[in-house]
């Protein structure tokens, strides 16, 4: 049963990555084709957090390298002296992450945990601090720069075309990236995360294995950047930089490691948040980094998490007294949702230098504000009475509705435990 | 693949379709560090390109309506930039203003030129506030980029004449800069006009971008080769943190500079700027009062730092839309870039116009120091910009490079 | 030749001082409680902030004062009402928390300061040179962020090693079940630790703000540099830290004045004019790649002695 649902969600969103981008604008395709880069960038990323428990900190090496190589390979096409399909361009993107994750992941799979983190964090570090000094390599400061040529009656110059080779690519890639967890050495990879003395007891030399996997992720990480380059037709040394390779730890969290695609769903989710609200306001940082923090707090399994706990529940979770604290819940966090944000924007317009000379020129110290269309009293009641009575109410009704929801997950994990046992 | 040909044709056409219900009026897109580290400089741009757009809608607008302007946050990085040209471009924008970085610049005259490229009658403008990089002008150079600021030749030349009819300039130069294309232009113009300006360059130095946080031993350096003048393209912290290191050793040297007029420079730097020198587009205390006042009646502040320049752009743009009707029709950006090529502007120093062979502004260079009694004092400190030189365009314009082939519209 | 050495050495003293004073407290808090804290420089940008707003208001000495105070407060509260939530999900996850805390941190001070640098400089009548040497004035105000960092070494090392304060801490890391039988409370230890690791980072933030400017990218300049100085002097060890600290900052003080290359090596073989002819790495300078330098430190410590300089082996 189970599986024919799989299938058919699967089938269902196939059908909307494919059917929906024609019916879009440009832009909305352009952010279609980013939600899969990164979905595919925090995947491979995945392959070595959520399956091989390596927590990195420098992934955005093995992106900007497979980014860097497709540039290389497509600059020599635009000069003419090479012809090679433009569709298979990211190859030169996973073949230069292999290379680099081979040779890097010989040392960094050396230590584990923490230490594992700092090796892979002073690897992307020397590389951003190297790029733009290596002008040979990595074109200096402004990169490289280049141009997506014509092939196999394909122009490459519309978004629409760009966003249908990705999703080639990223379904195809995927697809690998689950083809793997699913082979005998998938299944290693499992085994080293949870108990590595037994790999290494069992006879297998847990190094050479871990070295793999981590080449393995780099080389889908590289053609996650090779996507990347294609699309932009331009790589810089910013890829090798701290954030990018935070966004792909925030990417994978918020969505769930533990879970195969929770990752992809992390990654689509913040790269259309950052497309909607990044125009809209100028706290969006704050925004996202809340959210994660949120998430760490009270879903450490992520977004991905949270479902298949429901799912894998689904026939003893007792529905119909579930529902109205669900959507008390929903509702609330709304509530509370709303209240930050006119906070944020209200102190944002308060403390802007706009406003500040607003102060200066005024004839009262005060003068009102504008904010969401509306003119509002810096000390007004109206101002922010309303954003706290929200956050108050969402406060009040969560800290209630908690109590009810964790009552009944008890008695759902309490079904569960007595059905395991009465199995066995 | 079938499949793929189907969706291929399909996209043609939607697109094909989207084209024929363009708006009529004229949309820019700014493309700015809206958040992110350079978040400061790219706001003030943002501002300035605002305000000329209110005077041009308060009157008539372009082309039937007013102007649209949309904000882009280009987050500080080039892959940013990217993305939001694209979204630019699908939303119908005409022209795009961008002037933070040289490296984001660099970034989108390529998309702008591969843009073009691609969509023969749909080009679009890039109007370049102040990026400085040369080969944005040379080797990058094309019909529909415009550059509204100095390269370091400019900026150079004016410090040298300048600083050498004050007596300020000596014999023994310093050369400090920011390893990467504008800090190495700088190095060469430093070394360029040595003869003109008849000093010679005793050491020098490319450092890398906002990454130093202790200069002391660069002025350590600076001491032992005991110059008269340090000159410095350094920007932001670079340049505040090099400063202060040398007025905290006690450093007896004069400062030539380019970007010391960003704002919170000088009150960072306090005492220890006071008396140094820079080259910048305007100072103004030379400019017409009424818009000096009318531009703080409507943004809140004097206009500061990259702010004059914009403005100066968005009055060219304005001078050339001005001499452009389209009837309410599709808007021809090509027009556009041949009525701004013939545009121009009188200013308080002299007259702005755009080169034709390279589209690099032709303006007159202030030099201006440091030190109290400004007209308009800074920071909330009491030191200004006293103006000490103009010079004019023809003096401080440099040859066309080489490396500039132009490919022209007609 | 002579006069470049010293004044180096002194500059690179003093930079290496305050490296010491940021990442102490993260030493701190990772010998003692094992986690990796990437919100450390926040505090330590938070201190200068907080610092800055109340010498504007009150008086330079006061904030020196009350920003650690304010800071380490902070601190205390996430490890109370933060850390300790997301401890049984293990070390991985406090340091993700951290990172997102950095995050916000960031942004709250781009939403109350801007994004500008902050005009927080220290009263003018510190503003005077301490000592002359080859005719360059050394201020005194450096000498003062030495000594604070001097002073923040011994007591700490005083703390730790020669007093119970010291047994009892890292008898809760290590042992935390027998350190509650003996009657001491574990988490009020963590918390205290904790707070008082933030607060030496806001105490050097208040302190090297008035020095450097005060900005909302101070913290993520500082950020990485300071994670290589806790691993280069060995997780969890201060003297490490002072040492790793000093090689750091006398290091960066050096490389400048070098134009050493590869090719400029291999010229000693007769090579020099081959490795010119290759570029790329050949001809990098050691002053233009001292950014990398500290990283590759950072890397060969890792993996040829994971336990850094001066911390012992686990």
């Amino acid at each position: 049963m189970a599986r024919v649902w799989q299938l058919l969600l699967f089938v269902l969103i196939m059908a909307v990555l494919i059917g929906l981008p024609p019916l879009l604008g440009a832009g909305l395709q352009n952010a279609m084709t980013n939600m899969l880069i990164a979905a595919l960038f925090a995947m491979a990323f995945n392959l070595l957090m959520g399956q091989g428990g390596m927590l990195s900190f420098g992934h955005a090496a093995f992106y900007g390298v497979g980014a860097f190589a497709v540039m290389h390979l497509m600059t020599a096409i635009d000069r003419g002296g090479l012809s090679f399909p433009t569709p298979l361009l990211p190859l030169a993107g996973a073949a230069a992450g292999l290379l680099v994750g081979l040779v890097t992941g010989w040392f960094a799979t050396l230590r584990s945990g923490v230490y594992f983190a700092l090796v892979t964090l002073a690897l992307a570090e020397m590389l951003h601090s190297l790029a733009p000094h290596w002008e040979g390599l990595f074109g200096g400061e402004a990169g490289i720069s280049s141009m997506r040529m014509p092939w196999g009656g394909f122009i490459f110059g519309q978004v629409i075309e760009i966003y249908y080779l990705t999703l080639i690519w990223v379904t195809l890639s995927i697809g690998l990236l689950y083809a793997y967890t699913r082979t005998p050495f998938g299944r290693l990879t499992l085994a080293l995360r949870d108990n590595e003395e037994r790999v290494r007891f069992m006879g297998y030399d847990a190094h050479a294995t871990k070295m793999i996997v981590f080449a393995v992720s780099a080389t889908f990480a590289g053609i996650a950047g090779g996507l990347l380059a294609v699309s932009n037709e331009q790589a810089n040394y910013e890829l090798f930089g701290t954030h990018v390779s935070a966004q792909v730890v925030l990417h994978t969290f918020v969505g769930g490691s533990t879970v195969f695609f929770g990752p992809a769903i992390g990654a689509a989710i913040f790269t259309l948040f950052a497309y909607l609200v990044s125009d809209v306001s100028r706290s969006w940082l704050l925004y996202q980094g809340v959210i994660f923090v949120l998430v760490m707090l009270y879903a450490p399994l992520g977004i991905g998490g949270v479902v298949m706990l429901h799912l894998r529940h689904w026939a003893s979770i007792p529905w119909q007294r579930m529902v109205g604290p669900y959507a008390g819940a929903t509702a609330a966090t709304l509530l509370m949702a709303i209240g930050t944000v006119m906070v944020v924007e209200f102190l944002e317009a308060l403390f802007s230098p706009h406003y500040v000379a607003q102060r200066r020129q005024a004839e009262t110290s005060w003068p009102a504000f504008e904010r969401f269309g509306a003119s509002w009293e810096p000390f007004g009641i109206l101002t922010w009475g309303p954003p706290l009575l929200l956050l108050i109410v969402g406060l009040l009704i969560l800290l209630r509705l908690r109590h009810r929801i964790v009552a009944l997950w008890d008695e759902v994990q309490e079904t569960a435990e007595t059905a395991a046992r009465s199995g066995a | 693949m079938r499949a793929m040909t189907t969706l291929a044709v399909a996209a043609a056409v939607l697109s094909l379709g989207a084209a024929e219900v363009k708006a009529e009026s004229l949309k820019i897109g700014i493309i700015e560090s809206l958040s992110g580290a350079q978040t400061s400089t790219g706001r003030l741009f943002a501002s300035a390109a605002q305000y000329v757009i209110d005077q041009i809608n308060a009157d008539d607008g372009f082309n039937g309506s007013p102007i649209e302007v949309v904000e882009y946050d280009n987050a500080g990085g080039t892959t940013g930039a990217a993305d939001r040209f694209r979204q630019a471009v699908a939303e119908g924008v005409h022209i795009v203003v961008q002037g933070a970085s040289s490296a984001i610049a660099g970034q989108i005259t390529e998309d702008v030129r591969r843009h073009n490229i691609r969509n023969p009658g749909d080009e679009v403008l890039f109007m370049n506030m102040g990026a400085e990089a040369l080969e944005l002008t040379g080797e990058k150079c094309h019909f529909y980029h415009f550059r509204f600021t100095t390269t370091a030749p400019m900026r150079v030349n004016a410090l040298v004449s300048a600083m050498s009819e004050e007596g300020d300039l000596g014999s023994r130069v310093y050369s400090i800069n920011q390893n990467y294309s504008w800090g190495r232009d700088m190095e060469e113009a430093i070394r360029a006009a040595a003869e003109a300006g008849g000093y010679e360059v005793v050491d020098s130095d490319l450092h890398e971008v906002n990454r130093i946080q202790d200069f002391s031993p660069f002025v350590a350096k600076i001491r032992a080769s005991e110059v008269d003048t340090v000159m410095t393209g350094n920007w932001s912290n670079d340049l505040l943190l090099l400063m202060k290191a040398a007025g905290d050793a006690g450093l007896d040297v004069r400062f030539g500079t380019t970007f010391l007029d960003q704002v919170g420079n000088i009150a960072n730097a306090g005492e220890t700027a006071v008396g140094h020198y820079i080259a910048h587009l305007v100072n103004l205390e030379l400019e017409d009062e009424a818009w000096v006042q009318d531009y703080e009646q409507v943004t809140g502040h004097v206009p500061v730092y990259i702010e004059p320049q914009t403005v100066n752009a968005m009055l060219l743009l304005r001078e050339a839309l001005s001499d452009l009707d389209f009837g309410g029709e599709d808007i021809d950006v090509t027009q556009i870039g041949l009525a701004l090529e013939k545009a121009t502007l009188e200013g308080p120093n002299g007259t702005l116009s755009i080169r034709q062979e390279d589209h690099q502004i032709v303006t007159p260079v202030v030099v201006s120091r440091i030190d109290e009694g400004a007209k308009y004092a800074v920071d909330e400190t009491q030191w200004g910009f006293v103006p000490v030189k103009v010079v004019s365009a023809e003096e401080a314009m440099y040859p066309v490079q080489d490396s500039c082939q132009m490919d022209r519209p007609d | 030749m002579l006069e470049f050495i010293i004044i180096s050495t002194l500059n690179g003293v003093t930079y290496g001082l305050l490296l010491f004073m940021v990442s102490a407290g993260l030493t701190l808090i990772f010998g003692m409680m094992g986690v990796l804290n990437f919100a450390h420089a926040s505090f330590y940008m938070l201190g200068a902030y907080i610092a800055y707003s109340i010498t504007r208001t009150i008086d330079f000495w006061i904030g020196l004062l009350v920003a650690p105070l304010l800071v380490g407060l902070l601190g205390m509260l996430v490890e109370r009402y933060l850390l300790r939530r997301v401890h049984r999900y293990g070390h991985a996850h406090e340091l993700l928390l951290t990172f997102g805390l950095a995050f916000i941190f960031e942004e709250l001070i781009k939403l109350f300061y801007g994004d500008f640098p902050v005009n927080y400089s220290m009263p003018a009548y510190l503003r005077f040179p301490a000592f002359s040497l080859f005719g360059a004035d050394y201020p005194f105000y450096r000498l003062f962020i030495g000594l604070v960092a001097i002073g923040m070494f011994v007591l700490l090392y005083i703390l730790l090693s020669r007093t119970r304060v010291g047994l009892v801490v890292r008898a809760a890391e290590r042992l935390p079940s027998m350190a509650e039988a003996l009657g001491h409370n574990v988490p009020l230890v963590f918390m205290g630790v904790f707070g008082v690791g933030a607060a030496l980072a806001g105490l050097g933030g208040a302190v090297a703000g008035a020095f450097f400017p005060t900005n909302p990218n101070m913290a993520l300049e500082l950020g990485v540099i300071v994670f290589v100085v806790v691993v280069v002097g060995g997780l969890g060890s201060i003297e490490g830290s002072l040492v790793a600290s000093l090689m750091i900052g006398v290091f960066s003080s050096f490389a400048v004045g070098l134009n050493w290359s590869l090719a400029r090596l291999l010229d000693l073989v007769g090579l020099g004019d081959w490795a010119r002819e290759l570029g790329g790495l050949m001809t990098l300078t050691l002053s233009s790649i001292s950014g990398t330098v500290p990283f590759l430190l950072m890397l060969i410590v890792l993996l040829v002695r994971p336990a850094g300089l001066f911390g012992e082996r686990n």
